[in-house]
Parts: C-alpha cells; structure tokens; sequence
C-alpha cells in the first residue's frame, strides 16, 4: 500500500513492542522494591516535609510529559553533568539512549508505583502489625507473613499500573528518546510514526495491542481493589 | 537509644537494590550490533524504505530509517543523538553541523525536492498550480484550515511560506494554518479531511494509493529553487553506514527517488 | 527457666506526647489492674511494658531481666520480651486462620507438634471446631478467645491485656470473666490487665494501680482502693460521691475524733492525720445506713461503737430497679448533700417523697480521711 513490503512493516512493530516491553519490565523491576520500601516508609512514619515528599513523588501525574521531558533534557543533556558522567562511563550519550528513557521511565513513574503500595499499607492496621511483633516474629518474616500478605493487592495494582503507563507514556518518550528505531522508538511512539506514514492499518494494530494492554491493566488492578475492600467475598 | 531492628534490615535491602539497579543500566541497554541508523528528512517517507529494502536485497545489510522534520534531527544531533547518516531537506542544516565538527565531511546533495499543494477529496479549494483557487477560496472566506510544516524547524514549511509570502496570500493564511511537525505530518493533516488544503513535499504525493484521494498540484520551481536535499554521514557512522550512504548516490537509489518525484541532482 | 520469678517491676517518666509518672509491680502468677478514665495513660504505660513504645525514662524489669533501661540507652526489642498482649480490637491477622494465627506465635512454629499445640490451646479457650475460620467469620467473643490462645502461646513472661471485654456485649463478657478466672489458675506469670470498669477490676484483679493523667495515684488490692482513697482525686475517680471536709479533733484508744460543721463524729481511728488538721473525708452509700429501730437496737451485732447519728432530710428520691438512690440534706451539719441507697420495699414502706424526715446513722468504720482539703468546699 505505501511500498514496504509487509516484512519490513511487521519487523518494526515487533522491534518498537519488544522496546515497549523491555522498558516497562526493567522499570518495575527497580520500582517494585522502590515502592514497597517507599510506600512502607510513608505509609508508617511521620518525619518534618513529610507532605512536601509526597507532593514531589506525586508530581509526574499532574506535570505536563513535555515538562517533565525538558527538564530531563536539561539534567541528562549533553552538556550536563550527568551526561558526562555517562558518556564517559558509556562512550554514547545518555539522552537518546535507552537508559535515558529508563531514567525516565523510573521518574514519571513513581506516583503509580508508590501511591497504590502507600496506601495498601497504610491500611494495615497498627495494631496487627503490633501484635505480630509481640508474637515474636522477626522483621523478614512480619514483612513477608503479614505486611506484604496484606498489601499485595496494593502492590499488584502498583506493578499492573507502572507496567501499562509505560506501554502508553509518549510525550517524555519522544523528548528524552527521539524516535530511534530498536533503541528508542517503543510502541506509543511507533504507533505515531505509522499515523505520519499514511500507514492506517499498522497504526489500527498497534492501537489495539495498546487498548488492550490497558483494559486489561485496569480490570486486574479493579480486581485487586475489590479483593481488598471486600475480603469476605473471596473465602 | 538502640536503632529498631527494621530500620537495619532494611539499610541493607536499600544497599542490594542498588547494587540492582546499577546491573540492570549496564545489561539492559539493548546491543543492537551497529545496525546503522538513517535520520531522514520526512519527505523521503515513501522514497526511502524502498530504497533500503533493495539495499538489504543487495548487500544482505540492512538499515533502521526514522522520519522526522530536518531541523529536529539537527537539533538532536547536536545533543548527541546516536545516527550514523543524516539526510536532510535543507543543506543549510548539514553546514551547521559540519561546522559544528560533528560530520566527518560537508556532505553530498543526493535529490532536489520540490513543493505540491494538496487538496483533501471533500474540499471545495480549486487546486492549481499558481494558487489561484486558493486565493479564491481564502477571498470568499471558504477557507477554513490550512495544513504547512512546522516552519520552525521543517526546511519544506520554510519554503512554502516564502512562497505564500511572495504569493501575497501568507497574510491571510495565518489565522488559518495547521503547523504539522515535518511534512508528512503536513500531508497526512492536508489529505485527512478535516483541513481543506496545505502545502508540503511533492515526493510524499507521489506515494502509491494516494493519488485517488485528492488532488495534488506540482508547484513551480522558478518561483523558488528547489530544495535542495544534502546527507552527510556522521563521524561516528559504521562502515554498514557508509556503503548505504554510497547506495543511495548509485544509479539504483536514485531511479527510486525520481519515480517518487524527486529531482536528480547536479551530475557528481 | 533460669528466670528469678520475681515479677514485673515497672517505673515510666516522661513529659510528652503523653505525661507518664508510673511505679508499679506485678508478681508472678498475680492480675493488676490498670485502671483510670480515658486518656489517663494505661494503654501507653501497656506498650511501654510491651515495648511497643519508649518513654523517655524508664525502667523495666522481669524476673530479673531488665527490658527497658533509658539510663543505661538499652531496649530490648519487643520480639524478644516475650509477652502476650490483646489489644482492644484484638488485632487477629485478618488473612490467617484461627489455627495459623496462633501459630504464628508459638516459639517453635516450625516444629511437627506445633498444629496440634496451637490445636490445643485453642480448646483450651472453648474455641474446638472453629480453628480454620478466619477472624471474620467468627463472632466478637470467639475472636478474641483467639487472641488469647494467641497470647499464651508466646509462652510469654508477662500477660498484658488492653481492655479486652471493652468490645463484647455483655452477656459473653460475664462468660469471658469465668474463662479468664478460670485460666488464671493456671497461669504463672504477671497479668496486667487495663480497664476503665471498676466493676471489672474488682471482679477480675488480686491488685489494682488507679491512673489519672498518667500518674499512678494508688495501689493496692481493688476494695481497698475504692474503700480507702488515699486523696481526694483518688476518691472521685472511684466514684465516691459523698466527700466532705472536716477537721480532726484527737485520737482516742479505739477511734479518732472528727468535727463536721457542729457535729463530732466518731470515725475508725487513723492517727497519720495530726489532731488540729483539716482534712477531707469520705462515707460510701452502703456507710449511710437508717438508724437502727429498737428491736435492732436489741441485737448488739448490729450496732457498731462507731455509729453516729444523724437526721436528714429527702432532697430527691430516684427509684432505679430494685433500690431507691436517696439524696439528702443535712441541717445539723451545715445543709450538705449525702448519697445513700435503699432497698426499694424499705423505701415503699418508709414511703419517703422529698422533704420526707429520716433518721440516719453514718458507719464510722466506713468513713476514710484523706489529707487535701482544699478541693471540696471550705467550713462555713
């Protein structure tokens, strides 16, 4: 239809969702155990410019993408100190890359993976966390047999959450990322390219794949939150 | 007093997530072994991938394209984006960068673009090639929106606003115009339906399948020179990336930029 | 154990986020209650023994071992005190089953044995039947049956109960009261049991500390306590609600002089109090008795040297179930308002409505003096 021949259509799709996938996982596998210690430490303590860190780590989910990716331009450019560091440690560049996009991806993620485990902590009676401490359990074993068997639900929906943003993230995608096929360019933005390239049909694909990731993203994290609001229902 | 026994534990859960992280950023970049990458200016869009897959039917190498406006890429180059071949629509663009040091010569012109007007099917603009239906439309105030890349930083948006401009009809548009981000945004918003006409790059009209849903002017070239189209590869470019960049000089690469409307070049 | 079976000795200071000003020990094998309003502290003083929380300076000891020492910057770690504690809400962990719930907190929970113990001591607590329930399947009684098995379990040093019957209706907190003085037989360690109940602390308790604002204001056995406040403070917090202010004349052989107002009453005789003193004073309701008719009179045993008597007038007579709550005025003694309690046959019979005339007689021998006068209302 456009001239590419369908093997070299199907080869990026297939390129941009692997990209798409690989971010996603690699950012949940920092941010989970992020989030259980961060969401834990908010969750249970009081310290002075407590609400002040919770603003911040809520930030990415009212900040325009655009903001966010400036500023990340700014802080990993080229002429940054961060940069350098990479560059030096790399021999390439940090934006454009897809460690920038990790970095990026840790940081306009952190409200989605932090505030669900928050909250599932903190819905964790004192009193029980208490009582297992008088019963003698050590401090692996409460986090283990009743913090994270109480908060779990909150944790899937965090990991279920992260993962689909990532999938769909597009604006600090494209600043801090470019459009780089097989490094940068994830499925979001892929998807954008198909649009600019008259390529109706691989932009309808693509869209679903991403719908479909989202529907289902939403209904396990729903599914979780009804487990945890009405426990009795499960037994 | 004593420090709490969780606070201890997990100091050291903090300290092995690290020691994670730190793995993950070193084994986690994808190692694409240097297949180079071609930043090319959005009117190659049809041209360009068709080129490329005679390339890998050729030397069995292949080749990753992104699309994009010329000034953007320029802008990321300078930033340290990683292409190896830069193909852009406007030369002035690639002298910036030679001069910048970041290119490993001044480049060579491999096409001469033009501009065409297009028309989406439902619109009621006359298209011609001295843009007098438009002038008509814009007069009877049928005209609505008007569909340019981003003059900013796409050298084909440039180029028809100088044009519009000497037309006498840049004035009147300006309230009217849809800026796409390089040119075949442009033509994809000027074709969509919901704009009534635009200006953008002549080579995207002559894609395949396109014909029949609009109506696509040529627009003169002695009102303005055609753009002239520079690549030059970048110091950092793989041996992958000079032979493509070779490719597309050779008579095979340029049969395909002209079916797809591109001017040849001045003869090497 | 190679413990020193010496009980819990606890002494709590600290100014803030709660004042605490608390001494108090629990031998082996004993129940102290922990009593005092809301707010008074005792559920911190609780986490304080439990180490759930660290006052600022404090000094705990069980049997020998020291738990908490501010001076010498040491604590030992709750996991390690080894108590059983049941909280208020009883803090069941709401995803384990009755049986793993108690398991999580035997010593040994790895060990082959340790379903049939954790099967066990929940049939201990008439709990048989019901140990793969989850705590919400089972009622509030049973549930916080299951914290107690939960407790014992720990095979813990120190039982620390936090108002563990305020949550149930009544009926299963009679039932409760029998299981728990049941168990206690077998229970040899210090039981700490916090209520705001009087009832409950004189029913349940071998010893009680009264709490207000976080200080510990009296201990002692629980009717000793309500019967012989030490202070003012003390007598209002138990309720006692006919307090006057007199002042002592002298001390006799066998009992102590006491001037109210015109009258000098005969009183049990307590010589800590010098002949001179203002002091306050005490008479519980059940110490305002009617005076005896003659043919009580014939029966010396009723009489006791320590009577006074004292004419009264009926202010208001409330009749509540089966006694009759009379307040009377006093106008040989400066119109002061006196509590007493009828039967209420006696009370149809006297047909007693307001301004009714009674003879009454004040027991001596329930009448307590404290020091502190200064809180009730001074001598005309």
């Amino acid at each position: 239809m456009n001239g590419l021949p369908l093997s070299e259509r199907i080869r990026v799709d297939w390129n941009a969702l692997k990209l798409s996938l690989l971010l996603a996982a690699s950012t949940l596998g920092v941010l989970l155990p992020l989030g259980v210690w961060l969401g834990r430490l908010l969750a249970w303590r009081q310290f002075p410019g407590k609400v002040f860190v919770e603003a911040l780590l809520a930030l990415p989910l009212v900040l325009p993408p655009t903001v966010l990716g400036f500023y990340l331009l700014v802080a990993m450019g080229a002429n940054s100190q961060l940069g350098q560091w990479y560059q030096a440690l790399a021999g390439r560049q940090l934006v454009f890359s897809f460690d920038g996009l990790l970095i990026a991806s840790l940081l306009f993620n952190l409200p989605f993976a932090i505030q669900p485990m928050q909250r599932a902590f903190e819905a964790i009676p004192p009193e029980v966390r208490e009582a297992a401490r008088c019963c003698g359990m050590s401090a692996w074993r409460r986090l283990w047999r009743i913090e994270l068997a109480l908060a779990w639900p909150g944790i899937l929906s965090a990991a279920v959450l992260t993962f689909a943003h990532t999938l769909g993230e597009f604006g600090v995608v494209l600043m801090v990322g470019g459009s780089i096929p097989g490094e940068t360019r994830t499925l979001a933005i892929a998807l954008y390219d198909r649009v600019q390239a008259f390529d109706t049909a691989g932009a309808a694909t693509m869209s679903a794949v991403l719908l479909a990731i989202a529907l289902t993203a939403m209904a396990v994290s729903y599914m979780a939150l009804d487990r945890v609001l009405r426990p009795s229902r499960h037994d | 007093m004593m420090r709490p026994r969780a606070l201890r534990t997990f100091h050291l859960l903090d300290r092995a997530w690290f020691l994670q992280v730190l793995l993950l950023l070193t084994i986690m970049s994808p190692v694409e072994a240097r297949v180079p990458v071609v930043a090319a200016a959005a009117d190659l869009q049809f041209a360009l991938p068709e080129v490329a897959s005679a390339f890998e039917r050729t030397t069995g190498k292949s080749v990753r394209l992104a699309f994009g406006s010329s000034g953007n890429f320029a802008r990321q180059i300078e930033q340290g984006a990683p292409f190896d071949l830069f193909l852009s629509a406007d030369e002035a663009l690639v002298q910036r960068l030679a001069q910048a040091g970041l290119t490993v010569d001044d480049g060579q012109i491999y096409a001469h673009g033009r501009l065409a007007l297009f028309v989406s099917a439902n619109s009621t603009v006359a298209a011609d090639a001295e843009l007098r239906g438009l002038a008509a439309s814009l007069e009877a105030g049928k005209l609505h929106r008007f569909a340019l890349p981003n003059p900013a930083h796409a050298p084909y948006g440039q180029r028809a606003e100088m044009l519009l401009r000497k037309k006498g009809l840049w004035e009147a548009l300006t309230p009217h115009l849809v800026l796409g981000e390089n040119a075949a945004q442009a033509a994809q918003f000027a074709l969509s339906g919901s704009v009534d006409a635009g200006i953008s790059a002549w080579s995207l009209a002559r894609a395949p399948g396109l014909d029949t849903k609009a109506r696509i002017v040529l627009l003169p070239a002695e009102d303005r020179a055609p753009l002239i189209q520079r690549m030059v590869l970048l110091k950092t470019a793989s041996r992958a990336a000079r032979r493509f960049h070779a490719y597309l000089l050779g008579p095979e690469a340029q049969a395909v930029l002209q079916r797809f409307g591109f001017e040849r070049p001045a003869p090497l | 154990m190679t413990d020193s079976c010496t009980g819990l000795e606890v002494s709590l200071r600290q100014s803030a986020p709660i004042p605490l000003s608390v001494e108090l020990t629990c031998g082996p094998g004993e129940i102290l209650a922990l009593v005092g309003p809301s707010g008074s502290g005792k559920s911190t003083v609780l986490r304080c023994i439990a180490g759930l929380h660290t006052p600022a300076e404090g000094r705990i000891t069980c049997n020998g071992q020291t738990w908490l020492d501010t001076r010498a910057r040491y604590a030992t770690p709750t996991p390690e005190r080894r108590i059983g504690m049941v909280f208020q809400n009883y803090a069941l962990f709401p995803h384990l089953s009755a049986l793993d719930n108690v398991r999580e907190a035997l010593p040994d929970r790895r060990a082959a044995h340790a379903r049939d113990r954790a099967a066990c001591l929940l049939s201990k607590v008439n709990l048989e039947g019901l140990e793969h329930r989850r705590p919400h399947q089972l009622s509030g009684g049973q549930q916080q049956r299951v914290a107690v098995a939960r407790a014992l379990a720990r095979e813990p040093r120190a039982l620390l109960l936090d108002e563990p019957f305020s949550a149930v209706d009544r009926a299963t907190r009679e039932k409760l009261y029998g299981e728990l003085a049941e168990l206690r037989r077998e229970l040899a360690m210090p039981v700490i049991l916090v209520t705001h109940d009087l009832e409950e602390a004189v029913m349940l308790a071998d010893r009680m500390t009264l709490l207000s604002q976080g200080s510990s204001l009296q201990s002692g056995p629980p009717l000793s306590v309500i019967r012989r406040p030490d202070s003012v403070l003390v007598a209002r917090l138990v309720g006692q609600r006919n307090l006057f202010t007199g002042q002592v004349l002298n001390h006799r052989t066998d009992w102590t002089e006491l001037r109210w107002h015109s009258l000098i009453l005969k009183v049990r005789r307590q010589p800590d109090h010098l002949p001179g003193a203002r002091v306050a004073w005490c008479i519980p309701p059940e110490g305002v008795l009617l005076n005896a008719t003659r043919a009580e009179r014939e029966h010396e045993a009723l009489i006791d040297s320590l009577d006074n008597p004292l004419p009264a007038r009926v202010e208001k007579a409330l009749t509540l179930g089966d006694r009759v709550r009379l307040s009377l005025k006093t106008p040989e003694a400066g119109e002061e308002t006196l509590a007493m309690t009828l039967p209420r046959h006696l009370g149809d019979r006297l047909e007693l409505s307001t301004g009714s005339r009674l003879d009454l007689r004040l027991r001596g021998s329930d009448i307590q003096l404290m020091a502190d006068s200064t809180l009730v209302s001074p001598d005309p």
